[in-house]
């Protein structure tokens, strides 16, 4: 019963982590119908940021902040310079984003060093709980109420807000909305914006609680990511939740039980899924 | 024109051929042999790109395997001649299969879904090889023998660059082929090849298997040059240097894999001594991106696409002035 409580709560933060970056990969493809490749760069960038700020004002808070001003800024000069020039031709979105996502790292590396840079919790969240034999580490617990907090607080601007309306409208119809006489070049680059601010607050938060970042992790979160988008079902956020949860729970329970097959678990989730639904759980285009 | 062309190959190839007898460097000897493995791999990474309109992320994978194949092989085994053959045996036979398997359950997605599945697809691959320490020995990679044969620099030069021939004469006659004709259709109109009555799932199948088997070949090629094989063949840099190399050098041409394999690899080459001059240079993945995302905004053709668009308007040029000069 201990093992699996503590299984599930390290799968659920896991999991957050990655929905944080899923979400915006989503939300991005969702409504601009861009696949973007450097979403891991801009995830990368908010964990070196986060690192760097924490390490020089002490301030857990003012390094969260200044990771998600990072994305924000990031993803601001990449739909300007990099996405816009190529909307609407989706092999040259993938290739240029692509490139994008080789710049991003190399250029972390230019700045910080190419050496792993270890990270650690503020004090007060550092530690853990113990509940007879449960252990709850609070940097975990940490982790799954910003993820809830920020999925509550997108998921109530989707629903409840006009610019959540207006987004909504343009993931059914673009021109429509255009048409209506909202300018649709804003929302996205909004929407862009916020996705990428997602993912440097993910990368933050993620320093900490795996102890180093390094240039590469963007890449293999960025995969991760991915996988959690296809499970999901594309452009659906709800869908995005779901998958990552499942993700994280169930590579956490497999590293557990069965070591040998945890790192093909993702790939096997998605395979069946794939197979029996390929447009995704949530997902409603093919 | 076209005849023209084949006696410009030909002048090329020949002059390839001698040029270990006329100009003894080692260092240009072993550039060039790299430029010959890689504009294999790029060749086959065109077929999927270039050919077909698939943007594959996994390409690596498949050179992995030959790398992998016959690094096993030549260790585990005497490195003999009927052994490098088996192997490469192994090799066509693994990377035909997981190919068709691949492409199965992947390639009916749409195209970003396709990339992102071999993106994961080969990270799978980089972490069997990296898990998987009793065959491949982890991280670190082994070192192995390798045939005689194949030892001497010049000799192994003059395999790659045959090699290289072989491969670029049968994509050719397979590009010009019916079926390859079908494939281009595929890239400009899936929906209306579809309509005309082509299983598209089953041309981009063929085309994977393909361009699967010719990269595993360059893997080979690839861990023969270095009598060393370890988890980099796997790594995603493998697979961008063949995206740089098609992109650069003209998507959807043979000719422009070759070329941009030799531009990349002389410019690594370049920017790698300039190391020396700047620490800068260290980081030239900056360079190579930053040329990479303007190539793909301004230049999207690659060097060969436009030099043969820049002729196309030249004799339409011509032509309008023939009919001009008729008219008046």
């Amino acid at each position: 019963m201990d093992v699996l409580i503590n299984l599930s709560l390290n799968g659920l933060a896991t999991g957050m982590l990655i929905f944080l970056l899923a979400a915006g990969l989503t939300l991005i493809f969702g409504l601009m119908d861009v696949l973007n490749f450097a979403h891991g760069g801009l995830f990368a960038w908010g964990a070196y940021s986060g690192t760097w700020i924490y390490a020089t004002t002490g301030s857990f808070l003012i390094a969260i902040a200044g990771a998600i001003l990072t994305g924000l800024i990031l993803g601001l000069l990449t739909e300007r310079w990099i996405i816009k020039p190529v909307y609407g031709n989706h092999v040259q979105q993938i290739l240029i984003t692509l490139g994008l996502m080789l710049v991003l790292s190399e250029l972390l590396k230019v700045v910080w060093g190419p050496n792993q840079i270890s990270a650690s919790p503020p004090s007060y969240l550092a530690g853990s709980w113990e509940l007879g034999n449960v252990i709850i580490i609070k940097y975990r617990v940490f982790i799954i109420a910003v993820g809830i907090l920020v999925f509550g607080i997108v998921q109530y601007i989707l629903k409840n807000t006009k610019i959540g309306l207006i987004v909504r409208a343009g993931v059914m119809d673009k021109e429509m909305v255009q048409a209506l006489g909202i300018n649709i070049q804003k929302v996205f680059m909004l929407v862009f914006m916020i996705g990428a601010g997602m993912a440097a607050l993910g990368g933050a938060m993620l320093g900490p609680y795996s102890g180093v970042i390094y240039a590469e992790m963007g890449l293999e979160f960025a995969i991760l990511a991915f996988i959690v988008v296809v499970i999901g079902g594309m452009g659906s956020f709800p869908g995005s939740i779901l998958a990552a949860i499942l993700v994280g729970v169930s590579g956490s329970f497999m590293a557990y039980y069965v070591p040998s097959l945890s790192l093909a678990v993702n790939m096997l989730l998605m395979a069946v899924v794939l197979i029996f639904r390929p447009q995704g759980l949530f997902g409603l285009k093919g | 024109m076209n005849n023209r062309m084949n006696i410009l190959y030909v002048i090329t190839a020949v002059f390839l051929l001698v040029l270990p007898f006329i100009y003894e460097s080692r260092t240009l000897l072993i550039l060039l042999t790299q430029v010959f493995i890689f504009a294999i791999f790029a060749m086959s990474y065109d077929i999927l790109l270039g050919y077909t309109g698939i943007v594959s992320f996994g390409h690596a994978m498949f050179f992995g395997i030959g790398a992998y194949t016959i690094g096993v092989f030549m260790k585990r085994f005497d490195p003999t001649i009927p052994y490098f053959l088996l192997a490469v045996l192994v090799t066509i036979v693994l990377s035909a299969v997981v190919s068709f398997a691949l492409g199965l359950l992947t390639l009916r997605l749409k195209s970003h879904f396709y990339a992102m599945l071999t993106l994961a697809f080969s990270g799978l691959f980089l972490v069997l090889a990296e898990k998987w320490r009793t065959v491949t020995y982890g991280n670190d990679g082994f070192t192995f023998r390798i045939p005689d044969l194949f030892k001497d620099r010049t000799d192994f030069y003059l395999i790659c660059l045959v090699t290289m021939i072989v491969v670029f004469a049968i994509l050719r006659r397979f590009t010009s082929s019916p079926l390859g004709r079908v494939l281009q259709a595929i890239r400009e109109n899936e929906q209306r090849t579809e309509s005309l009555g082509y299983s598209i799932l089953h041309y981009k199948v063929v085309a994977s298997v393909i361009s699967g088997v010719m990269a595993g070949i360059a893997g080979i090629l690839y861990s023969m040059s270095l009598r060393f094989v370890n988890t980099s063949v796997f790594t995603m840099d493998i697979t961008l240097d063949a995206l740089l190399m098609t992109i650069i050098g003209g998507v959807g041409t043979l000719v422009g894999a070759i070329i941009g394999a030799g531009l990349i690899e002389f410019a690594h080459h370049w920017l790698t001594e300039l190391a020396k001059v700047h620490w800068i240079f260290e980081r030239w993945i900056i360079f190579f991106g930053i040329i990479y995302i303007l190539a793909v905004m301004f230049f999207p053709m690659g060097i060969v696409g436009t030099l043969k668009k820049l002729k196309l308007n030249r004799s339409k040029k011509e032509e309008q002035k023939a009919e001009e000069k008729i008219a008046s």
